[in-house]
C-alpha cells in the first residue's frame, strides 16, 4: 500500500487570471477514503477536476501510483468521477450507461454484460436495467452514476458532493452504501463535501480547505477535537471563539474581563460548553430554538453574541430574558498564537 | 362578455387572413377555365395534373430540391460544430460570431443576391448553380446555428466530461453523447432550413441563368408569359407539401419546441 498513491505537488490552479489554488501539496494513501472539506468556492471542485485531468494545472505535478500524469489526457488517466449532477446519458438505458465505458474498451459482449450486471447488482439497480435515467429517482440516478464509474475499476474514484442532492434519509443510506463499496472494492476514493458531519462520518482522513489552501489535514477525531486554527475550530462547531488579552476575552462588540489565564491567542467553546443560568456574566436572550433533545440559545452579551445549548429539560428562557452565563476556562480549546492548540486543564 | 367576442373576432380575422389566401389559391387552381381567376371558372383538376408535365417546372423543382436538401445539409455540417463551439468553449468574439452568422437573416436577400452575382458569378466565373448553392447554404446557416444552439444549451456539459472520463476522446464524446441528445434540434433545423431555402425568392432572383432557375423564380417568370391557373395549382401543391412536412415533424418530434 502506497502512502503517496495520489500525490499533488506544488499544484497551482487558475481560471484565466483568477487564481483559485495557489500551491497545493497533498498525498493520498492507497485505498483510503478521503474528504475534501471546505466552504463554497474554496476550490474543491477545481482540485478534483485537476486530478481527473479535466483542467490543466498552471504549475505543479500530479502523480498517480508513482506515474507523473500531469500531461496525461483525462481519458487515459484511469480515474472515475461521479458528478454532482450525475451526468448520466439521457438517451441510454441504465444498462447502456454502465456499459458505455466498457464498450469503449472493446471488451467482448459477454464480458460487458456480465460486468454491467454485476455493477448494477452492487448498487441494487439490477431490476431497473432497462430504464432511462429520466425514469429513475434521484437516489437511483445517483447509484447508477456511481456504478457507471465503478465498473471501470478506476485507480481513483472522485466524488463531487455525491450526497448533496439527496434527502436526509437517502443521504444516510448512501453514506453507508459508499462506505461498504469502498471497503469491498478497496478503491481509493476522494469525495468533496461542504458538510462537516458527512466528512466526519465517512472519511478516513479529512482535508480542510480554505481559499485554495489546506488549513488542516487529519483524521476525523483530530479535526473535530483538535482544530489547528480559528477557521478549523469554527468549521467544526466551536461557535464561540474569542481573542485572549490580559486575562480577558475580546469579541466583536467588546470584551469580557475575567480570569481567562491563557497565553495570547484564542479561546474556543462549543455551544454545549457554555453554562446557562448561572455564572459571573450577564446577557440577554435574543434567540431561542427547540432542537429535540436540546435548546439552542443566542445570548447577546457585552462582548458580542454567545451561542449556547442546554438540555431541553433545563429551565427555559424566553427572548428578552436576562440570563447569567459562564464560559468555563477548564475544557475550553486554546489556540495560542503560532503554536498547537491545547485543551485547557480542568 | 365583450372582450370574449372581441378576442374571437380577432382570432377569426387572423385565421381568415392566414388561411384565406391559401383557400383562394387552391380553388383558383381547380378552375376549368384557361385563365387564373377567382372565383374559378368551373371546377376541374386538369391544372393540378398539368403542372407535373411542364418541363421547366420539373427542372426547377429538381434544382430547388437539390438546393434545399444539400444547402441545408451543408449548413448543418458547418453549423452544428459552430454551435457546439459557441456553447461549450469560451471562444474569443463568441458574441460577434453569433451576430455575423445571423447576418444573412438581417441583410435583405436582394442585396445578398446582387452581391453574389456581382462579385462571384461575374468576375470569378462561378456557375449560377454554385452561387445559388453558396447563397442558400449561407441563408440557412443562421437557422441551423440558432436552433442547434438552443438545444445544446439545454444539455448539461457535464455529460461530455463524463464520457471523456469513461474513455472517449472529445470528438467521440460529441458523436456518442451530444449528437444523440440533440437529434431533435438538428432535425428541426433541417426542416426549417429546407422550407426557408425552398421558398427563397429575393436571393435567387439575381441568380438565374439559361435553364437554371429555382422553382419560385420559374413560377414568377411563367406567370409573366402565361396566365393560366397552373401556377395557382402548383402553389397549392407546394403549400400542401410544407404543411405535411411540418405536421409530420410536429407529430414525431415536437417540432415547435425548437423553433
Ligand atoms: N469556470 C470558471 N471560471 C472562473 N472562475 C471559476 C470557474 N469555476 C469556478 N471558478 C471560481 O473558482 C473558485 C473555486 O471554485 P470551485 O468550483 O472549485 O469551488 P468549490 O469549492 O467546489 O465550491 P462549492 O462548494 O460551491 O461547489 C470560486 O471562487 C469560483 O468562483
Ligand atoms: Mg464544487
Amino acid at each position: 500500500m502506497s502512502d503517496r498513491f495520489v500525490s499533488l505537488q506544488k499544484l497551482s490552479l487558475a481560471y484565466g487570471q483568477t487564481e483559485v489554488v495557489p500551491e497545493l501539496d497533498l498525498d493520498i494513501r492507497e485505498g483510503e477514503l478521503i474528504a475534501l472539506l471546505g466552504p463554497s468556492g474554496c476550490g474543491k471542485t477545481t482540485t478534483m477536476r485537476a486530478i481527473a485531468g479535466l483542467m490543466a494545472p498552471k504549475t505543479g505535478k500530479i502523480f498517480i501510483d508513482g506515474t507523473d500524469v500531469t500531461r496525461t489526457p483525462a481519458n487515459k488517466r484511469g480515474i472515475g468521477l461521479v458528478f454532482q449532477s450525475y451526468a448520466l446519458f439521457p438517451h441510454l438505458s441504465a444498462f447502456e450507461n454502465v456499459a458505455f465505458g466498457l464498450r469503449l474498451k472493446k471488451m467482448d459482449n459477454l464480458e460487458v454484460t456480465s460486468r454491467v450486471e454485476h455493477g448494477l447488482n452492487t448498487v441494487g439497480l439490477a431490476h431497473l436495467a432497462a430504464r432511462k435515467p429520466a425514469e429513475m429517482s434521484g437516489g437511483q440516478q445517483q447509484r447508477l452514476s456511481l456504478s457507471r464509474s465503478l465498473v471501470m475499476e478506476p485507480k481513483v474514484l472522485l466524488l463531487d458532493e455525491p450526497l448533496s442532492n439527496l434527502d436526509a434519509r437517502l443521504r444516510l443510506e448512501m453514506r453507508t452504501e459508499l462506505q461498504r463499496l469502498q471497503r469491498e472494492t478497496g478503491i481509493t476514493m476522494v469525495f468533496v463535501t461542504h458538510d462537516q458531519a458527512e466528512a466526519l462520518a465517512l472519511a478516513d482522513r479529512i482535508v480542510l480547505m480554505k481559499e485554495g489552501v489546506i488549513e488542516q489535514l487529519g483524521t476525523a477525531d483530530e479535526l473535530y477535537n483538535k482544530p489547528a486554527s480559528k477557521f478549523a475550530a469554527d468549521f467544526f462547531g466551536f461557535e464561540n471563539i474569542f481573542a485572549v488579552s490580559d486575562a480577558g476575552i475580546v469579541g466583536n462588540k467588546g470584551s469580557l474581563a475575567g480570569t481567562f489565564e491563557a497565553q495570547d491567542g484564542h479561546l474556543a467553546w462549543r455551544p454545549g460548553a457554555v453554562v446557562v443560568g448561572k455564572g459571573p456574566y450577564e446577557g440577554t436572550v435574543t434567540g431561542v430554538a427547540f432542537a429535540g433533545e436540546q435548546r439552542e440559545y443566542v445570548i447577546e452579551a457585552a462582548l458580542g453574541q454567545i451561542k449556547a445549548t442546554t438540555p431541553a429539560t433545563d429551565k427555559r428562557y424566553e427572548i428578552g430574558d436576562s440570563v447569567a452565563f459562564d464560559l468555563p476556562l477548564a475544557g475550553a480549546w486554546h489556540l495560542p498564537e503560532g503554536r498547537q492548540g491545547v485543551l485547557m486543564a480542568k | 362578455m365583450t372582450s370574449k367576442w372581441t378576442s374571437r373576432l380577432i382570432i377569426g380575422l387572423t385565421l381568415t387572413f392566414l388561411i384565406g389566401p391559401f383557400l383562394i389559391i387552391i380553388l383558383a387552381g381547380m378552375s376549368a377555365g384557361d385563365f387564373l381567376a377567382f372565383p374559378p371558372d368551373g371546377l376541374s383538376l386538369k391544372w393540378y395534373i398539368k403542372v407535373f408535365t411542364v418541363e421547366s417546372f420539373q427542372k426547377s423543382f429538381a434544382l430547388s430540391m437539390f438546393l434545399a436538401v444539400f444547402g441545408t445539409l451543408t449548413a448543418l455540417v458547418l453549423g452544428v460544430p459552430a454551435a457546439y463551439a459557441i456553447s461549450r468553449y469560451d471562444i474569443p468574439f463568441g458574441e460577434t460570431i453569433k451576430t455575423v452568422v445571423a447576418a444573412p437573416i438581417i441583410v435583405p436577400g436582394i442585396i445578398v443576391g446582387l452581391a453574389l452575382l456581382r462579385y462571384l458569378v461575374i468576375p470569378l466565373g462561378f456557375t449560377v448553380t454554385l452561387a445559388l448553392f453558396l447563397a442558400h447554404t449561407a441563408l440557412v446557416l443562421p437557422y441551423a446555428v440558432r436552433v442547434v444552439l438552443s438545444s445544446l444549451n439545454n444539455l448539461e456539459s457535464d455529460m461530455e466530461e463524463a464520457a471523456v472520463l469513461l474513455g472517449c476522446s472529445r470528438v467521440g464524446a460529441f458523436t456518442r453523447v451530444v449528437l444523440p441528445n440533440i437529434q431533435g434540434g438538428v432535425l428541426a433545423a433541417f426542416i426549417l432550413g429546407f422550407v426557408t431555402s425552398f421558398n427563397q425568392v429575393p436571393v435567387s432572383l439575381f441568380l438565374s441563368g439559361p435553364g437554371v432557375r429555382t422553382l419560385p423564380i420559374d413560377m414568377l417568370s411563367y406567370m409573366e408569359i402565361t396566365f393560366d391557373p397552373s401556377v395557382a395549382a402548383l402553389s397549392a401543391l407546394l403549400a400542401f407539401l410544407s404543411v405535411v412536412i411540418v405536421f409530420v415533424a410536429e407529430k414525431f418530434l415536437g417540432f415547435s419546441r425548437y423553433v
